[in-house]
Order: C-alpha cells, then structure tokens, then sequence
C-alpha cells in the first residue's frame, strides 16, 4: 500500500487558491509470450506526488518523482508559483471554483503485489494450453498486462480521499491460415477489475473463451468478405459500448464541446432513437455490469453518474470544475490523471448504453440480409461524431439466421445518425473493462451496453 | 541521490551479482528529465506544469532468460530492489540462447539541443501564433496548443562496459484544431513540431499553416457517391501514419519472429516502387532527439529500410536477429527520412483525373495481410487536377505492401516536423467509397 505521507502538507496550501495534492503509484506488470518464447518481462513502479493550484483564473501544476513529505512542500511551493507566473500572460481574470462537497472516502480495496513468477507462470500454462490443443497455428501470443493505480488526494476545498484501481488485462491472439492461404488472426482479451487471482481462479473458464476464441478463429478462416456499403446490422455489446464510448462520449466531454463538438449545438435535442439512454457510470450501475468504479476524482469531487442521453435526447455533458462552473452545472467527478505528473483532464468512466426490452434472437430473427458485427479492437471518432471501428469478427444474417463469418471489415458512419437508425435493444447489458481510453494521457475505462440493431456504412468489396 | 551516484550503486550492485552468477548480463539507464509545458485553451493561457521526474530501468539475461524492472525512486533501497526484481523475473522466464547485449561500445559523452530554457519567449512563440490562427484564420476553433522545454540528463551502462552520457534538451509544441462556424464543424485537426531553438514562427513550422487552410476548406464537405478505384495522394503525415502501420506488421520483430509477414523472405528483392527509398536515419541534422544507442546496447547508426525499391533491413532486435538469423537493424527508433522526388506537389494534384487528397486515416491496425480500410480525414477530392471541395463519410482500403508498389509520384516539397522528413506520395489503385 501506498504510505500516506501528505495529510500534514495540507497546511502549505496557500490561502484563497484552490489546491489539490495528489501522492499516486502506477504499477506495470508486462509480460508476453509468442510462440512459446518470452519475449517480455518487465515490472514498472512509479509514484511521486503532485500539486494543482487555481488562482487568478490559470492553473500552476507541479510534480516530483520523490514521494516524501518535503516533495509535497516542493510542488505546492513551485504550481503555486507556475500559477502567479502564467497568470501575468492571462486574458479574463476568471472567478474561483464554486464549492463542491467536503469529506473524506478511504478505499476499501487493497492492490495486492504478485511476484513476477506467478504471472509468467500463468501465462505459461495458458500458452502449453493454446500450443498442445491446437497445433494447426501460425502464431500464437499471450500478453498480461497489469496497470494498477493507487492515489491519496487532498484538497484545499472538496473530498480527501484514498482510492484504488487494481485491473488486469489478459490479450490472446491466435493466427491461422485461410482459405485463401492468407494469415487471418483473432484476439480476444479478458479481464478487468480485479488482480490475478480474482481472474484465474476458475481454469476451465479460461479454458472455455481460449476455445471459444480457436473456434471463431476458424469460422473466420473459411469466412466471406462484407458487403460495402449501408447494411441492418446488429452491434454485439461490445461494439455498440465502443461506439458509446467514441462516438458519442468523447463529444459530450466538455473540452471537446468547448473546442466546437457535434455536441455543443445539440444539447436538450433528439441526437438518437427514443430506444437509445446513454450514461457515464460513476461507481455502480442498475444492472450490476463489471465495471471500474470510481468514487471520487482528481480534484477531489465525489463521483456521480452523469446522464448523457435520455431516450434519445442529449441532456448533458461530462465537466471538471472549471467547465462545471462555466455551464453553470454541478461537475460529477469526471477529473481524472494516469500518472501523479498528469494533470487531470476530463475523462470517461463506465459509459454504457442502457438495456432495451428486446430479445437477442428476435433481433437476429427481424434481420432478412444483414450482419452480427461482434468483436472490435479499435475505434476512433472525432468532433463531429464521425467515426471509424474495426470490426474483426462478425457473421453474416441470412433470412434471421446467423450465416458464414465475414473477414475483417471497417464501419464508418457519424454517431448521432446512426443512433437515430436504432430500431431494437437488447435486454442483456454486457460490459468490459479493459478499455484504455487516449486522450493526452492515457486512462482506465469501461463501455457496453446492449446488442443494438441499427444501419451502418460498412467497408467490404 | 544524483543519478550518478545511482548509476554507480547499481554498477555495484551488479558487480556483487556477477560474481554469485558468472553469465549475468545487464543494462541500466538512470535518467532525469524537467519538463516545463504550459497549456493554452480556446485562446487562453490556462495551466502551467513543471515536472521533475526520475527513471531508474534495469534489463538483465541470466541463464539465457530476460528480466526488467523500472522504478521512478532512485534511492538504495529500491535500486537494489530492482535488481532483485528484474533478476527474480528473468528467473521465471524461458532460457533461449539467443537473448544477448551488444559489446561494449567506448564510452562517450553527447549533449543535443539548448540546455536551459527561454520560457518567456516560447509562451511569446505560442501567443503570436494564436494571434496569427485568430486574425487570419478566422474559421478556425483552436482546441489546445501545448508549448513545452524538456530537458534531460541520462546515463547508460552495461555489463560489457558501455557508459553513455547524454544531455539533451528540445522545445515542442502541439496544437489541435477544428475548422468552425456556426453549427457547422470539422473533424480535429492539429500538428506536433520539436525544435531546437525558438528562432522561428511556429506558423511557418511543420504543416501548421497547411493544416490550417485545410480545416478552412472542410467546412461544407460532400459525400461521395458509390465507390471506385483511383489515385490517393497522401499528405506527408499521412503517408508516415501509413508507413507505420504497415512496416509494423513487415518488419518489425514480432511478425519477422513468428513469419507472419508478407516480406519475410524478400530481404534484397523489389517491395516498393523504384521512386521510393524509407531511411531511419537518427543521426539525420532535421531530426531533434537523436537516439545513440539501440536497446541491445549498439551505436545507433543511420540505415535505409527500403532503397530504391529494394528491402534492405528488417527492424528487429539483437533477440529477433539471433533468432530469425537476420541482420540486426541499426537503431531502434523511427526516425523516418523519405527520399523526395521530382513532382511539384502542384503538377503531382493536376495529374489526377479523379481521386483523393487524404491528410491521414481513421483506421485500425492492419494485420499481417497489410490490408487497410479506413475513413479518410482531412480529405479532398480532386476531379481533372483540381481540388474540387473536402469529402465525407469517405472510406480508402488498400493493401499496404501493394499500395508501395503502386507510387506513381513523390512530391519535392518535404514536411519537417523534428521527428519525420516526408514528401507527398502519389499511389493508385486504391479503392474510394462513399456512402
């Protein structure tokens, strides 16, 4: 555990700035195999400790890597002083943050410390598992990857607080040949809150997605090529959280707003489908999804759920407390930075659309010529909603029926239009927290919801 | 603790471990770095950052097993607990004869860049040009624009008795921008330039200015109708982004380790069209942060992966070398320099009777296949050599290693952004669709 070694700096705050204090450790573990080779194997601590400071309308922000009590003095001295020096080459003079809840939230959870053997080691057997049952590969990898985040965060003005984000993330890629003789490959990754043991206590489970995964990997070596162009389509959870999340998330942030989104001009109009709610989860959710709750951010604001879409209609934005104050809104916690030298930015936390009332099988049954688009691994969006995923596993719909796999395909389209197309949801909520959202810095996060039908602009010959 | 004493502790350390384990071989690299950025929003001076960070990172082979470990806290304690911990994960690892380190290089010392920063004069840098983004161009919402020094101060040894000494600072900034008017919107836009000096406007930088007039012109974009196959020429940051991409998945280590790439048993043969020649070149004087050594300990030497056409190194590792019995490439970063050629970007766009400008990709990863379809973004369309207005809801596939055959042009003009030097690049054959 993280010692807390900055309760007593608190003092140095200087009176009348608003001034936050963050002491944080990051640890990696990393760790791959391909082919049966280790290729890495690397451990990383990092922590330091942090200070924000808002006076005179700018922000001086400071950090060490020395985490002591005399580097806390340090950096609140030195953003204290950032703050007076950039606020001569400040235009506005803007107001100070209106006051926000007070109080203080201990984490309840604790980041446990694997030795690096136990994590080669399961590694290892997972690997002896792929390279004894299926001996027909081209390739094959696994790759652990463990970033956990631990923050003590004082304030001058808002919660203190000690927080935890303990996650694993477990990435198998397998790659074949196809029937055409070209390398087609399939990743799969599990994972998410949690540490080693919460993940790998149930072999056969893992088992089960490793021959889930060889199984669709061979589907998708006799597969088809999409057909380009508009197609009905329904997005798995995981595509349609991905689009949540890109799509239309990364455009109701408010800096994104402020820089000219999509978002800015829509605000109370219908953006989607009646069908479609969309929210920024803070800690829990309704439908108890795995996700990474947060309870209080960067900036020391106890964290709330923050309700984007409402049946269809936008209703709002994510803040920090200086957005917060110019919309004239509370902020819900959105504030949030990846390492202690990180300022915090406004971030996602669990974005997830809200489940529907339609059955999965009556969705794929209503489909006479369309496609289950199921597995993304990546996707990007911008300003104006227009964005792109990579769709490498889907099949195609035949009469309501799943039909061949297709091969790996683009889907394009801007986020607003697509979600006015949605014509069913799916009353399951499925989510993944393994997400790494970039943004400036990167950040934990995780995104689902329900399979979605919708129309979409699909890449293919 | 300076990071000189720490590097001297961790030679000791090592010296001690040595001698329990005879064929214990390690690197370590102690650095310091102050950074100092300063963040303007929507025109506006918002956040000031100086940072003071330490890094510690120690790699070690023993029993032809690899382990490494990294630590921000250069003290005994947790110095000598790397070590343990990078020795302890070596331990678990999987003994292959084919991990190693270089011979020891002479030891040297570098200094690059100005070692002390004029923070007054790259906020003036940063104000005049969002003077110059507010006055002329007048259709452009400026997100951010980061300004910042970084200086650094790192020294490297090995057990072969390498010792690098490096001092090194630069300036960089990055600004991103959407053209805006109205309710009407761009998609973002932005450049990232690192320099070694303050001397010039940033507006005359990179591709600021021509990012700008772009983001203008992308205000009432069209949507193409259907789709067909035609010329692309890619802007000079596109075409890296591309080049990227694709060399990940021909050269680069994993795909040579598990031969999965297209490329793997074409080394001498023709991959690319003649016109085209892909230097990764660190000691080149346009790039700002000069790599010295490779990560296997090597000195970094400047090396052309394709020359005329022709595959002449992969870009692997002293691991992956050994392994695939290959040659090692001679650094390891991507410091890309490409070739210009002889085409005025004017006469290279007068040449297309209907196809595309595209200003980068909104694209996945390719996988070993090469194949590539993505959004075009900051795209135009060009009809009978000329620019006919921005696109939308656009989308470009090809396959990368055909798409390196298919140049027809390469631009004279070249953009330098500290990190690249890249002309324009003229391809055919790739498929547009439109909705």
């Amino acid at each position: 555990m993280l010692e807390d070694v900055l309760r007593a700096q608190k003092s140095l705050f200087e009176t009348g700035a608003q001034s936050v204090l963050r002491g944080q450790e990051n640890r990696v573990r990393r760790v791959v195999i391909r082919n049966g080779a280790l290729v890495e194997n690397a451990r990383s601590n990092e922590r330091g400790v942090s200070a924000k400071v808002y006076k005179n309308g700018v922000n001086g922000f400071a950090s060490s890597a020395e985490y002591s009590p005399e580097a806390a003095k340090k950096v609140i001295v030195a953003a204290t002083e950032n703050a007076g020096y950039l606020s001569k080459y400040a235009g506005s003079k803007k107001p100070a943050y209106p006051a926000v809840g007070r109080g203080e939230f201990l984490a309840e959870r604790f980041i446990i410390d694997f030795e690096q053997k136990r994590i080669v080691d399961v590694c290892k057997q997972l690997d002896a598992y792929i390279a004894e049952k299926y001996k027909d590969l081209l390739s094959r990898s696994v790759v652990y990857r463990e970033d956990t985040m631990e923050k003590w965060i004082y304030t001058s003005d808002a919660e203190d607080a000690h927080v935890t984000y303990p996650r694993i993330t477990v990435y198998t890629t397998l790659t074949k040949e196809s029937n055409q003789g070209q390398p087609v490959e399939l990743a799969e990754a599990f994972g998410g809150l949690g540490n080693i043991d919460d993940h790998f206590k149930d072999w056969n489970a893992v088992y089960e997605k490793i021959d889930t995964l060889y199984n669709k990997l061979c589907q998708k070596a006799e597969g088809v090529y999409a057909r380009a162009g508009m197609n009905t389509v329904i997005l798995d959870p995981a595509v349609a959280g991905m689009i949540a999340h890109e799509a239309v998330g990364h455009t109701v942030e408010s800096d994104l707003v402020d820089a000219g989104s999509v978002a800015g001009p829509n605000l109370n109009k219908q953006v989607a489908s009646e069908l479609i709610s969309i929210v920024d989860y803070a800690n829990t959710t309704p439908f108890g999804a795995p996700i990474l709750p947060v309870y209080v951010d960067d900036e020391g604001v106890k964290a709330e759920d923050a309700v984007l879409i409402e049946n269809g209609i936008l209703k709002g934005y994510m803040h920090d407390r200086e957005s917060a104050q110019r919309y004239g809104v509370n902020p819900c916690g959105n504030a949030r930075g990846w390492t202690f030298s990180d300022e915090p930015l406004v971030r996602m936390r669990n974005t997830l659309v809200l489940p529907g009332k339609d059955k999965l099988e009556d969705m794929i049954a209503s489909v006479e010529d369309g496609y289950y688009l199921e597995h993304t691994g990546n996707g990007q969006a911008d300003l104006t909603g227009e964005f792109m995923f990579g769709i490498n596993m889907g099949y195609e719909i035949k009469n309501g029926k799943l039909g061949k796999a297709i091969l790996d395909t683009t889907v394009s389209g801007v986020a607003f239009d697509l979600m006015k197309t949605v014509d069913m949801v799916a009353d399951q909520v499925k989510c993944v927290s393994w997400g790494t959202c970039g943004k400036k810095q990167p950040m934990a996060v995780s995104m689902g919801g329900p399979a979605i039908k919708c129309k979409i602009n699909m890449g293919g010959r | 603790m300076d990071i000189r004493e720490a590097s001297d502790l961790l030679t000791k350390i090592l010296e001690e471990k040595k001698k329990e384990q005879k064929d214990l071989k390690a690197q370590y690299t102690v650095t310091e770095t102050e950074t100092r950025e300063i963040t303007m929003d929507n025109f506006e001076f918002s956040l000031f950052r100086t940072l003071f960070d330490t890094s510690a990172s120690v790699s070690v082979i023993a029993d032809q097993k690899p382990g490494k470990t990294v630590t921000n806290q250069l003290n005994e304690e947790n110095l000598k607990q790397a070590v343990e911990d990078a020795i302890a994960a070596s331990a678990s690892g999987v003994a292959e004869p084919y991990y190693d380190i270089a011979p020891g290089l002479t030891p040297e010392e570098f200094s690059f860049g100005p070692l002390e920063p004029d923070v007054d004069k790259l906020l003036e840098r940063g104000a005049e040009l969002a003077k110059e983004i507010k006055e002329n161009y007048p259709r452009i919402m400026m997100r951010t624009m980061i300004l910042k020094y970084v200086r650094s101060h790192g020294i490297y040894r090995s057990t072969n008795g390498s010792e690098d000494e490096v001092t090194s600072g630069y300036y960089a900034f990055t600004v991103t921008f959407a053209g805006h008017e109205g309710d009407k919107t761009t998609g973002m836009s932005g450049s990232y330039v690192a320099m070694k000096d303050l001397d010039t406007p940033f507006i005359e930088l990179g591709n600021v200015r021509t990012a700008l007039e772009y983001a203008q012109k992308s205000l009432d974009p069209m949507t193409i109708e259907g789709k067909f196959e035609g010329p692309v020429i890619f802007t000079p940051d596109c075409f890296a982004q591309v080049l990227y991409y694709g060399l990940g998945v021909l050269i680069d280590d994993s795909v040579i380790q598990d031969r999965t790439s297209l490329w793997k048993d074409k080394m001498g043969e023709k991959v690319a069209a003649d016109l085209l020649t892909v230097g990764l070149r660190p000691w080149d004087e346009r790039i700002v942060g000069h790599e010295v050594h490779t990560e296997d300990g090597f000195r970094s030497e400047d090396y052309d992966a394709i020359k005329d056409g022709v595959l002449k190194s992969f870009a692997v590792n002293l691991y992956t070398a050994n392994k695939c019995k290959t040659e090692c490439a001679k650094n390891s970063g991507f410091d890309l320099i490409i070739e210009p050629g002889n085409t005025a970007l004017e006469d290279m766009i007068a040449g297309v009777k209907k196809g595309l400008i595209v200003g980068s990709v909104s694209c996945g990863l390719p996988s070993a296949n090469t194949e590539l379809a993505g959004v075009a973004k900051n795209a135009f369309y060009v009809e009978d050599g000329k620019i006919v207005n921005a696109v939308m809801e656009t989308m470009i596939s090809f396959k990368i290693s055909d798409l390196l055959q298919n140049i027809t042009e390469i631009s004279k003009e070249t953009v330098c952004d500290g990190g690249m030097v890249v002309p324009y690049v003229k391809a055919e054959h790739v498929l547009i669709s439109g909705k």
